[in-house]
């Protein structure tokens, strides 16, 4: 029988809170939120009409719906502009709210393919985006076919891998670190 | 000679060398001693550290600003939008949060190294507006722009958050530095009213291709009707990937029926001050032989 309840305590609607004042938002903060709008106003999400944008983002985790952030997509499309934190006049700093619901759906492996790959190239090469062809780009413009960067450099390849090991990547990448 | 550090990150020198190119050219040209970041990695990118955790984020991020620390350097420049806020945002946190600082600092010293704190990190045109100043350009200019009429965008994250950048226009919602600059190369940059609009290039552009798109067109068709630009001048490369590679796409798929040349403002200075156009502009994909023939024709 209980199986089938919803459970509307307040354990469950804190479960979402608990999780994301640790991953760095503060709860506290959150609920000053007055759903004014003006994070709507200015937020990039909002203009290009996706389901979830940063005013309804707010207030679905203030009413703690944890499940939304898992099966929508809508957290990953957010453009780190930090309009909201601008234009904020309760100083939440909604953008915050936004890593952080991050950091909660990739500790329940929901993520999109995107953001794998680019941690994939992060930790192997040192860079999320890597375009293909570019060695032919760079000679073109008589630049060093690689980058001076870490990946042209090999020992401070591994010196950087060995960093990023030691961090929650380690955690949470559905890949190998090794 | 002033010193500065060349932060490449990764859409400049893979997909846009020309901006790499243009940078190195501009800085020489401007009394730059230009010195490369040797190791350095991804800013990280906000899909990808910062979305992991906040420590992993600025052990990222602390790693390319001990490499500029271990060369003695006092700043660093980026070109790139993301790289600019990524850096100077995670800068911010270990200010704000020693622990965090110190954190950092136990994971580097297991191979041996070490985060301060100490070095600046500009993108292109603060760099140009607080450490060259828009005298001393003018009077670096070899190729005038003769009253091209330039529609200035600087992106989204060379504006906010306010807060954490050592360099800043007065009114971040009514951006001036960029704009002046185009006018010290000679040229005109008018105000439009969707100057901030973002251009829909970033997680949004791949999260949801087709809604991002409406973003760029807004932006770019009020900026015709109102002040009709030849040349749309971008402060980031990812603006510069939307509004060159992107739209020359767009183009081609019969979405928008303008053609608007478009550059980074590091190419249009770089260009300015005499580069060979062939390297500035080698990659360029919407046409602008009419750009280039108006400023180094007959030169």
């Amino acid at each position: 029988m209980e199986g089938n309840l919803i459970k509307l305590s307040e354990e469950f609607l804190q479960e979402l809170w608990e999780e994301i004042e640790e991953m760095g938002m503060s709860v506290k903060d959150l609920r000053r939120c007055i759903q004014c709008g003006r994070c709507a106003a200015t937020c990039p999400m909002a203009l290009a009409g996706l389901d979830y944008f940063i005013k309804k983002i707010v207030h679905a985790s203030i009413l703690g719906l944890k499940e939304i952030f898992l099966e929508d997509s809508s957290i990953w499309g957010c453009q780190s502009c930090n309009r909201c934190v601008e234009i904020c006049p309760m100083d939440i700093k909604p953008y915050e709210l936004i890593l952080a619901l991050r950091r909660m759906c990739m500790r329940n492996y929901a993520m999109p393919s995107s953001t794998i790959d680019s941690l994939r190239n992060y930790y192997e090469k040192g860079h999320s985006v890597i375009t293909a062809g570019y060695e032919e780009r760079r000679r073109k413009l008589g630049l060093p076919e690689v980058p001076p960067t870490v990946l042209s450099n090999e020992e401070m390849r591994k010196k950087f891998q060995e960093v990023i090991k030691q961090t929650a990547l380690a955690e949470v990448a559905p890949f190998p670190l090794d | 000679m002033k010193r500065v550090g060349l932060y490449l990150g990764c859409n400049i020198p893979f997909r846009r060398p020309d901006v790499e190119y243009s940078m190195r050219y501009a800085l020489k040209a401007l009394d730059f001693e230009v010195v490369d970041l040797e190791g350095a990695a991804c800013c990280p990118a906000f899909g990808s550290m910062p979305s992991v955790d906040l420590l992993a984020w600025c052990v990222g991020s602390a790693w390319n600003l001990s490499i500029a620390e271990e060369k003695g350097l006092e700043y660093i420049v980026t070109g790139c939008g993301s790289c600019y806020g990524s850096l100077n945002e995670a800068k911010y946190h270990m200010e704000k949060h020693p622990e965090i600082k110190q954190k950092v600092n136990e994971i580097l010293s297991s191979v041996g190294k070490k985060y301060e704190g100490k070095v600046k990190v500009y993108n292109f045109y603060n760099l140009i507006y607080d450490l060259v100043g828009l005298d001393e350009l003018k009077r670096k200019v070899k190729f005038p722009l003769k009253g091209l009429i330039c529609g200035a965008q600087p992106g989204c994250h060379n504006l906010w958050p306010e807060k954490v950048f050592p360099a800043n226009d007065e009114n971040t919602f009514q951006p001036k530095r960029l704009r002046e600059i185009c006018e010290a190369l000679g040229g005109e940059a008018p105000w439009y009213s969707t100057i901030t609009d973002c251009c829909g290039m970033g997680a949004l552009g791949t999260l949801a291709k087709d809604k991002s798109e409406t973003l760029f067109i807004r932006k770019i068709k009020t900026m015709l009707e109102e002040i009709n630009p030849e040349l749309y001048v971008v402060g980031c490369s990812s603006c510069l990937l939307r509004g060159d590679n992107r739209q020359a796409v767009m183009k081609k798929e019969g979405k928008i029926d303008f053609e608007l040349p478009a550059v980074h403002i590091a190419q249009l200075v770089a260009l300015a001050l005499g580069a060979e156009p062939e390297k500035v502009l080698g990659l360029t994909e919407v046409p602008i032989e009419k750009v280039l023939e108006k400023i180094r024709g007959g030169a």
